[in-house]
């Protein structure tokens, strides 16, 4: 069980990765990467169901063969009263039978039922427990020792055993007991063929889990004779009694299981025999419940069965003997997994244990099966599962957290909205609140991952859950202290799961527009600790993880036309209203001359960019930041220069191309805009020597690394010294990465990238012939002209001709270009091309924009109306805003491919995107 | 249709003046030339002026199908593009499909 929860994590995880590359997207994805791992699916299942599973599923491995042993000593004592002398021989074949049965079923099905052979061996206890409690004791002592014996995992399996108990129980202990449980017998009878089946059934998912089931089996039904005298009962009960069925019991269970798929076809048709015997599921279970509760109550207290046993053991000889020729052996057969409608049902069951049972085994059910989640969804259980989040026990509420992260999982939002609206979030977030079981927190982050993929429960998130997963999560794990003291050495961020899961949820909530930042900007002591985190992992050199690249992408979206959202922007607006350059501020002011490229004149240089910068420019080379007076802390931190070097480290360091992306990205978000502090920015980039290490990502193998990087630039080169700078010393870099041409690009890279780089370039030898000259140099000519002519592409056809069009506008250029045998016509757009890249272009294009390169003082209005967007002031917000979009898409997409195919190759799929790669050879 | 490229060299590079989309770790349909959506087949998707690739009469669209007698229909397109680019071949040889040829 513990191992499914986890793989509908890991599709979180996945979620996450496509949120990588933008906060907004969902976290869903991040969960799957795990998931990859462990994935039951894969034919690996069988290994994988052992190692798959982590501390859980070991854990519930060891507790089962406890389990058995147990049994086995009962059996043992049994014995003497199994004696009966049935066969074992008869008990054993049947068991096999329905093993090998199980095993072709396992081979058609897959994976799901890892989980299966753990729930064999349950089932075996449940048989053996059930046979012998039953004999022995009264059917309440066997609920008891159930409980009190199995722990989390043995849970798991004792609710196979449970459920049967459940259902089955009783009949067995009608021998016994003439009372009230003849009715339940009844009950049952009816349903025992159908749980011969279903007992196949059981082993036949379980078989499917493999080896460990068969071994448990054969190792409980030999040695222990009374396994194998519950087996025979049954089929000589079946045979003897009213049981016609019982003849068709291996074709009964051969023809369910190979019939439809797996165990839901097998109930079903379980289902309506009970039906069709008068059993309504509910009612039923209302009957049993009323009927346990005496029991149950008394039982609690009551101490475990196997001092009682030796007394028993006599019992249950004697019941053994009655039983066994009558109700007992039927009894035993009766073992099936409950159906649907008999699992949710037992959500509501009195008994805790049977509760948490229930929920784990919905949680098995729903791994990985989308038709199954729909059909809990349908039959109401997902409103039980969350009210059980409420219960006290810790292990129901677990449990019960468990189904609904696999049942958030996936990309039928329909269960998300579901859970949303039985209040589901709210009470995740209580559960949150309340526990401090680390697994259970996991799984309540988990959900809310999951959840938080679907965009429109994410201001429901972030209405219900924000401040509390920040206070629970955030902050404690990041390891900032609202007032460090200073006795107390400043902590490290720990990356645990739940801070994982919390900040995929935050990720992708982070993407839900204007107001969802700014909610996550005033939630206190949010940013502050992310930032601090990655503070931490820049010193730890821990930069690759999922957690940090969680961290860089809320950072990223936070950041997200910050000067036009965060309240007081206003003030900043108009660079001349800068505040007084005073002292210089922590940063290093004195340097600032050294450009990063070795620097020229800086001075000269500056005074002589005019125009665009002009009024900004002033400031440049005495550029200062405002005093502050205290500390910055919450949002303003987003923005405040110290945070360009933590992205820089970031770039220099990590290898997680989604962070890379992320953290080029922030980068680019800050350096949008007109207002004072994206000034300060586009200066602290270069006085931090940040142009280089972005120059030097242009090379990266990553297209969307290539693209947040080139962007990045193209704002950057707003400050008239980095545009300089940056014609000089990247503009081979960006050259490379155009196609076409004769030289080779090393690695295929996207239309949008080939736009954004295209776009750079422009705006970097716009009012500057000194750039258009090196672009000449960077022999790009060739390789525009080319992409001008024959690019399939309506938008690179598009941007490169405008860059052509800026080169061919610097009179003094001319002469040097004709030299190299082009001519006007090279530069000005082909008839056919620019035109149809306009028509081409998508629709909504401002076309008017698009002809020379008019000297506006934006310069940016020559450009499309989507790179302007990306890059550049008013539009940033709206440019960003389309660069995410995409982003997001790419997210979902790879979320759904993950959810579809638990495949290894998931995990990849995060990295690779369906694009279309294209290699010149 | 077979086609013969000698590959012009270039610095340290050998190279064949075009580009290729596709192959079977490719979104099939996102391939702009091919008429069945699900082919991953190899195509070219790109030429460049006066290369080798157009001297030899290659063609934007094209399918291809073997690179020097290696099946070009059921590869990866980074599979594809080693073969296409081995440096120790002066000489491509491809066979081709192209849909006007076969109109013909």
């Amino acid at each position: 069980m513990p191992a499914e929860v986890k793989q509908e994590q890991s599709p979180g995880n996945a979620t996450s990765l496509a949120m990588m590359q933008e906060p907004q997207e969902p976290q869903e994805v991040v969960e799957e990467t795990v998931t990859i791992e462990e994935d039951p699916g894969t034919p690996t299942s069988h290994v994988s169901v052992v190692t798959s599973d982590d501390g859980t599923t070991r854990r519930t491995e060891t507790k089962v063969t406890k389990m058995v042993k147990t049994v086995t000593t009962r059996t043992v004592r049994q014995v003497p009263l199994g004696p009966d002398g049935l066969p074992l021989p008869e008990g054993s074949s049947p068991l096999s039978s329905y093993t090998d049965s199980i095993d072709r079923r396992y081979m058609k099905n897959g994976g799901e039922r890892f989980i299966t052979p753990q729930a064999t061996s349950t089932l075996t206890r449940a048989y053996n427990n059930s046979y012998n409690d039953s004999y022995v004791e009264t059917p309440e002592s066997q609920y008891i020792r159930h409980y009190g014996l199995h722990d989390g995992y043995a849970d798991l399996t004792d609710n196979y055993g449970s459920l049967s108990r459940g259902v089955n129980f009783r009949p067995p202990r009608y021998p016994y007991m003439p009372n009230s449980y003849r009715p339940e017998n009844s009950y049952t009878l009816p349903i025992r063929k159908d749980d011969y089946g279903h007992v196949a059934q059981p082993q036949v998912p379980m078989g499917s889990s493999t080896v460990d089931l068969n071994r448990s089996q054969p190792e409980r039904f030999q040695p222990e004779p009374y396994g194998l005298e519950d087996d025979r009962r049954s089929l000589g009960p079946e045979e003897e009694e009213p049981y016609e069925l019982e003849p068709d019991y291996s074709t009964a269970n051969r023809r369910i299981l190979p019939g439809t798929n797996r165990g839901r076809t097998h109930r079903e048709p379980l289902r309506d025999v009970h039906r069709v015997r008068g059993y309504p599921d509910d009612p039923i279970e209302a009957e049993l419940i009323d009927e346990r509760h005496p029991y149950i109550h008394g039982m609690y207290s009551a101490p475990l069965a196997q001092p009682e046993r030796g007394s028993m053991a006599s019992l249950d000889r004697m019941a053994g003997r009655r039983s066994p020729s009558i109700d007992s052996i039927r009894k035993d057969p009766r073992w099936r997994d409950p159906d649907l409608p008999e699992v949710i049902a037992m959500l509501g069951h009195p008994i805790d244990p049977v509760k948490s049972n229930a929920a784990a085994y919905l949680q098995h059910l729903c791994y990985e099966n989308d038709k199954i989640k729909k059909d809990v969804r349908q039959l109401k259980g997902i409103p039980v599962l969350v009210s059980l989040l409420d219960h006290p026990k810790s292990e129901v509420h677990r449990k019960a957290c468990g189904a609904l992260r696999n049942i958030s999982y996936g990309k039928d939002n329909e269960n998300k909205v579901a859970i949303k609206n039985c209040d589901g979030i709210p009470a995740l977030i209580r559960l949150l609140r309340k526990t401090n079981d680390m697994e259970v927190r996991e799984l309540i982050t988990g959900t809310l991952w999951n959840l938080s993929s679907y965009e429109p429960l994410k201001m429901v998130i972030i209405n219900h859950g924000l401040q509390t997963m920040t206070n629970e999560v955030i902050i404690p794990h990041s390891g900032w202290e609202h007032e460090p003291n200073e006795d107390s050495k400043p902590r490290d961020a720990e990356w645990t799961t739940v801070f994982k899961n919390t900040s995929g949820c935050l990720r992708n909530v982070s993407s839900d527009g204007a107001e969802a930042r700014r909610r996550l900007r005033e939630c206190d002591g949010l940013v502050d600790a992310l930032l601090h985190a990655l503070q931490s992992a820049v010193g730890k050199k821990d930069m690759d993880n999922k957690s940090v690249e969680n961290c860089v992408c809320i950072m990223r979206n936070l950041s997200y036309h910050v000067h036009k959202e965060v309240p007081g922007a206003e003030r900043f607006q108009d660079p001349s209203a800068l505040q007084a350059p005073g002292s210089a501020g922590p940063q290093r002011k004195k340097k600032d001359d050294a450009g990063c490229f070795g620097g020229k004149k800086a001075k000269e240089e500056w005074f002589n960019q005019g125009r665009k910068n002009g009024e900004n420019d002033k400031n440049y080379d005495t550029l200062d930041l405002p005093k502050r007076t205290e500390p910055s802390k919450g949002f303003e931190l987003l923005y405040q220069p110290e945070v360009v070097r933590l992205y820089l480290s970031l770039l220099t360091e990590s290898q997680n191309y989604n962070t890379l992306e992320a953290a080029a990205g922030a980068l680019q978000n800050l350096s949008a805009g007109q207002w004072t502090w994206s000034n300060y920015i586009r200066a602290t980039v270069r006085k931090e020597k940040g142009l280089p290490i972005l120059v030097e990502l242009l090379r990266s193998d990553s297209d969307k690394v290539v693209r947040a990087v080139a962007i990045a630039l193209r704002n950057l080169s707003i400050d008239r010294r980095n545009k300089d700078l940056i014609g000089s010393y990247a503009m081979r870099d960006l050259v490379s990465n155009l196609p076409s041409g004769q030289q080779r690009p090393a690695k295929n890279l996207e239309e949008d990238t080939v736009v954004a780089i295209l776009n750079t370039i422009h705006e970097i030898v716009t009012d500057s012939s000194e750039n258009a000259r090196s672009l000449i140099q960077a022999q790009a000519i060739e390789k525009l002209v080319a992409i001008n002519r024959t690019s399939q592409s309506a938008r690179e056809t598009k941007a490169a001709s405008h860059v052509l069009q800026t080169v061919w506008s610097y009179k003094e250029l001319r002469n040097a270009l004709t030299k190299d045998g082009w001519n006007k016509s090279h530069f000005q757009p082909t008839v056919t091309a620019t035109p149809k890249a306009t028509k081409n272009g998508k629709p909504g294009y401002d076309d008017t924009t698009l002809p020379l390169m008019e000297k506006n003082q934006d310069g940016y209005s020559t450009i499309d109306q989507r790179d302007k967007d990306c890059k550049y002031k008013t539009d940033d917000g709206s440019a960003d805003l389309t660069e995410r979009e995409p982003l997001k898409n790419d997210t979902n997409r790879k979320h759904y491919i993950r959810s579809n195919r638990p495949a290894v190759s998931l995990v990849d799929a995060c990295d690779v995107k369906p694009q279309p790669v294209d290699s010149w050879v | 249709q077979r086609i013969e490229i000698q590959k012009l060299r270039q610095g340290e590079n050998l190279i064949l003046g075009f580009s290729i989309g596709g192959g079977i770790d490719q979104d099939p349909g996102q391939n702009p030339f091919s008429e069945d959506k699900s082919d991953k087949g190899i195509y070219v998707t790109r030429i460049t002026p006066g290369g080798p690739a157009e001297d030899a009469d290659l063609r934007i669209g094209d399918k291809i199908m073997q690179v020097n007698g290696w099946d070009m229909t059921m590869v990866t397109h980074d599979q594809a593009r080693k073969k296409l680019t081995k440096k120790n071949e002066d000489v491509v040889r491809l066979l081709i499909t192209r849909k006007s040829l076969e109109e013909a």
